[in-house]
């Protein structure tokens, strides 16, 4: 019996030695619905190439705070990741560069976003999520009052009073809760009026046109919901799927909600249109998910081979199928998808038009403090016109402290 | 030949002193490292509206969950204390909130808080109130107070237990002596059970102190510091600007200042602890 | 008359007897039902959890998201690091601390030493996490102990090693010099005598400082978070949070994990509580 031990220790140490180093991929996505495609088809990739795949699952900011930490100090536990378009500037320094560029089917919006410097440097990501606002609307609701489909937010403010008096119900429905919700709802408007939020390493969010952009956003208020200050994207779409609201910006993401008897009391009677305008034509906010490899990966030439074999057509097509957003022209064209998702054209339309955030390092730091003051107006805490003072007082000491880049 | 020898004890305790050394002091020194890479760091301190709010939201929270969590534990302790039968079972009923991981008490708490589907605005509704303005977690202004009830859920029972053990400790000949002077039940509470009580209601208060003033995991799961900044506290601004920001410098500037604060309770605490 | 007045005084004396245990079972209630909540979202079918009115009880039970989360999903993994961390560094927190507390505890420290050690040891036990967080991410990472177990092992056994300094001290004081003296002059040597004589005399206060440290580690969030990355190290704690999602939340999954991680803790409860009550309020009491 004493011999047991040593020959137990043997036999596991021969076990170890003989098996041979298996292929393995970690992949680290967003815990939402962005996120599901890219699982499906990470697991598809490791049963064809015999390689082990690890997904690590997280909401949106821990996402972003894992990411950030294994980028800068160059851990290399995770070998593919995916990132939201705004997050790309910071990280870009700890991106590996992709071996071969991207073809021109992406829509090119989606890929302007992958390089670095932006629109023109080297890429270093692939679009796999093409999300661009839509502006969602009671098509019925509009026939029935004789309105044209807006194509102005005055248009969107006529509508929501005429439609909310007549029907007794909310004309608009919008984010309003401090941070990403409010600013993603806001920045359409900003755009339309002519504002932005920063130029060059300026903040310029309380500019004139800023202002009216706002008061805008609270004349469109009074017919919202009360306590909007304070909905997310669950708010809003519940408010749509019940028919309580009319009108709302909303991201692909939703639409197939919209249709689906099981959750919508409006089946068929929402349509998905290009943001409004106003001064400036409308641009829906960008908000495409890239995927991309870390500098310090261990397995890069595996996690290569893997975002090229998932953002192919045929994979995109499969994403796509199951309610994934594609990012290339073709398959938004493709006859059998666009039969199957009606929404395709107007995605399309909006994705090529659509206008990223601005291109910098600290714009979780940015949108972080644009969301609080722009939150505190909409709440009635603060005038608009304070706010975005103080929200531009803010934004510019976060730049000088930073002395951050480029902006489209 | 009496001169500098080592204490005969000190082999068996250096262990213990290697690896906290490399644990909590270098890292520690590694800290202020850290911090002073950049001067502008500590400036900032003075100027930054949010870490002001965020230590102002601290001590509030401390402050409110604190008193309640006092007086309910202490009533809780005189309750169970006075039962005849049962105080194991009551007692150990009692401790479940606070031996539960934090994350696991502040997850049910956000299915309870949810103002759509979660049971206490269902509950409430169902009695005939009007639920729509009860946002709790997810409303600016009822964001803090909701936090604080949970960790008043959550911690009560640390007092109970502490302010319980204190009960028990008292000697009966004082309590026996006041009664047959014939003393009523609040004179006796507040002349003789009071003041016997006080070595472990500081060394409570204390320690509850330091645990809340370094609150994060709670916070982290029912809100992560939001809505906006409405429940954010020093430690989640700490978090949010070392791993969201990027910002380990300014982070760890910060922490000295919470550290400067912990170490004011903390020796008023080992004080307590020796006195008694 | 004499009989009902009577009658009327002892129904009322019962009943005031009894307000005090309805206070009491109330607070029990309070106490139990949000756990009691969390245990039936776990059971519920998805369309059931948002049902209203609250179903409380007569609901159609369903073991499905335990088998998502732990079959399908990762929680067995991260279950299964938690068991491992927590046994580990409560195991090496007590090899190194019970000697350090009956170093503290027995021999003759010149000019208060020994209350000086005891202090600075305890007193790294007041350090809050954030503050030492950042540096031990970056010291792990170069000793390449991120997203181990090892390293997390480390980490806890630092922060448990005090506790179990404090309390041990305090429980050694308890047993009288005579019993070891008496083992020594026998031939027992001092290690000898601590390991046969005197830690069976404390094994209450050993069980009591054991079961908290277990539970310290197993409920530890912050530092988890931060040094694990993926299903290799990552604990239950971390797990739970990491279906809390910005849009959606996985009600399901998250309820089943955070009914599970609870179960060790309340076992632990259950069967030490002799010696937990005792424990925490003596250790914590006592100083």
């Amino acid at each position: 019996m004493r011999n047991a031990a040593p020959a137990l220790f043997l036999a596991a140490f021969l076990l170890s030695c003989s098996r041979t180093p298996q292929r393995s991929l970690t992949i680290a996505v967003n815990a939402g619905v962005e996120g599901t495609a890219l699982k499906a088809a990470a697991k598809e990739w490791g049963e064809a190439n015999h390689a082990r795949i690890e997904v690590v699952e997280l909401p949106y900011a821990n996402l972003f705070e894992k990411e950030q930490l294994d980028l800068t100090s160059r851990t290399g536990a995770y070998d593919v990741i995916m990132l939201d378009d705004p997050w790309f500037p910071r990280m870009a320094a700890d991106l590996a560069r992709l071996p071969r560029d991207p073809d021109s089917d992406f829509v090119s919006t989606c890929l302007e976003v992958c390089r670095n410097p932006y629109k023109t440097g080297a890429y270093l990501a692939l679009p796999y999520v093409g999300n661009a606002q839509l502006f969602f609307y009671r098509k019925d609701l509009f026939e029935k009052y004789r309105l044209a489909a807006p194509k102005t937010w005055d248009d969107v403010l006529v509508a929501a009073k005429k439609i909310g008096e007549g029907e007794k119900m909310y004309g608009y429905v919008m984010r309003a809760a401090p941070g990403n919700a409010v600013v993603a709802d806001f920045m359409p408007l900003l755009w339309a009026f002519g504002g932005g939020v920063m130029e060059g390493n300026r903040a310029v969010c309380n500019s004139p046109p800023a202002v009216e952009a706002l008061r805008f956003m609270l004349e469109l208020g009074k017919y919202s919901p009360p306590g909007y200050a304070g909905f997310n994207a669950d708010e809003v779409s519940a408010h749509l799927l019940q028919g309580t609201a009319a009108m709302s910006i909303n991201w692909p993401a939703w639409i197939a909600a919209m249709d689906d008897p099981a959750k919508s009391k409006v089946v068929g009677k929402i349509e998905f249109s290009q943001m409004p305008g106003e001064r400036d034509p409308g641009v829906g906010e960008l908000g495409a998910w890239l995927v991309a490899v870390p500098a310090g990966s261990k397995h890069a030439a595996d996690a290569f081979d893997f975002i090229y074999w998932a953002t192919e057509p045929a994979q995109m097509k499969q994403a796509a199928l199951k309610g994934n957003p594609p990012t290339r022209r073709s398959i938004f064209q493709s006859p059998d998808l666009m039969a199957k998702f009606r929404s395709y054209p107007a995605q399309l339309a909006s994705l090529e038009s659509a206008r990223p955030r601005p291109r910098t390092a600290e714009w979780n730091e940015i949108e972080n403090s644009f969301g609080i003051y722009l939150s505190k107006a909409n709440d009635g805490a603060m005038d608009p016109r304070a706010a975005l003072n103080a929200a531009a007082d803010s934004i510019q000491k976060i730049l000088e402290r930073n002395e951050s880049a480029t902006h489209p | 030949m009496n001169r500098r020898r080592i204490p005969e004890g000190f082999p068996w305790v250096l262990p213990s002193l290697v690896v906290l050394l490399a644990l909590s002091i270098y890292p520690l020194i590694y800290s202020v490292k850290l911090a002073a890479a950049d001067r502008r760091n500590f400036t900032r301190l003075f100027t930054d509206r949010l870490f002001l709010t965020a230590s102002i939201q601290t001590i509030w929270l401390t402050l409110s969950a604190l008193s309640i969590e006092f007086l309910l534990g202490l009533a809780l302790a005189l309750l169970i204390d006075s039962l005849a039968r049962g105080r194991m079972f009551f007692r150990t009923a009692l401790l479940i909130p606070m031996l539960l991981p934090p994350v696991v008490a502040a997850v049910a708490w956000r299915l309870i808080y949810n103002p759509q589907f979660g049971v206490l605005n269902g509950t409430l509704r169902r009695l005939g109130f009007h639920t729509a303005d009860l946002t709790w977690t997810s409303g600016e202004s009822s964001a803090l107070a909701s936090v604080i009830l949970v960790d008043v859920w959550e911690w009560t029972p640390f007092l109970f237990l502490l302010l319980s053990a204190g009960l028990q400790a008292i000697p009966p000949e004082p309590l026996e002596a006041a009664r047959v002077d014939g003393a009523g039940a609040w004179r006796i509470f507040r002349d003789v059970t009071l003041p016997l009580l006080k070595p472990t209601i500081v060394l409570a208060l204390l320690l509850r102190t330091m645990d809340l003033v370094r609150i994060f995991d709670q916070i982290f799961i029912l809100t992560q510091g939001g809505p906006g900044t409405a429940t954010e506290t020093v430690s989640l601004y700490i978090y949010r600007t070392a791993f969201r920001f990027s910002n380990f410098g300014y982070a760890a500037a910060m922490s000295f200042v919470l550290l400067a604060a912990t170490l004011l309770f903390s020796r008023g605490l080992l004080r307590a602890m020796r006195a008694r | 008359m004499k009989r009902t007045r009577a009658g009327w005084y002892e129904a009322a004396r019962k009943a005031a007897a009894l307000v005090p245990y309805l206070a009491a079972v109330a607070a029990v209630f309070i106490a139990l039902a949000p756990v009691y909540w969390l245990l039936t979202i776990s059971l519920k079918r998805e369309v059931d959890q948002f049902a209203y009115p609250p179903q409380w009880i007569g609901f159609t039970a369903t073991l499905e998201h335990y088998r998502d989360a732990f079959a399908g999903g990762s929680f067995a993994a991260y279950f299964e690091n938690s068991v491992l961390l927590a046994a580990i560094s409560t195991l090496a927190a007590l090899a190194i601390g019970v000697p350090a507390a009956y170093g503290l505890a027995r021999f003759e420290w010149p000019r208060q030493w020994d209350h000086r050690i005891g202090d600075w040891i305890l007193s790294t036990r007041m350090l809050p996490p954030i503050v030492t967080i950042v540096p031990l991410f970056l010291m792990l990472r170069q000793a390449r102990l991120l997203n181990s177990l090892t390293g997390l092992a480390i980490v806890y056994t630092g922060f448990n090693l005090p506790f179990v300094v404090w309390m041990m001290r305090g429980f050694f004081e308890e047993v009288p010099k005579e019993i070891e003296e008496a083992a020594m002059l026998d031939g027992e040597s001092r290690a000898g005598a601590l390991l046969r004589i005197v830690l069976p005399l404390v094994r209450p206060g050993l069980a009591a400082t054991a079961v908290f440290c277990l539970v310290v580690a197993w409920n530890e969030f912050l530092f988890a978070l931060i040094l694990t990355q993926t299903e290799a190290a990552m604990t239950l704690p971390v797990g739970i949070a990491s279906r809390v999602t910005q849009y959606e939340i996985k009600w399901g999954a998250m309820s089943a994990a955070g009914v599970v991680a609870m179960i060790p803790v309340l076992v632990f409860a259950a069967a030490a509580q002799k010696y937990l009550v005792r424990g925490l309020s003596l250790g914590a009491v006592k100083g």
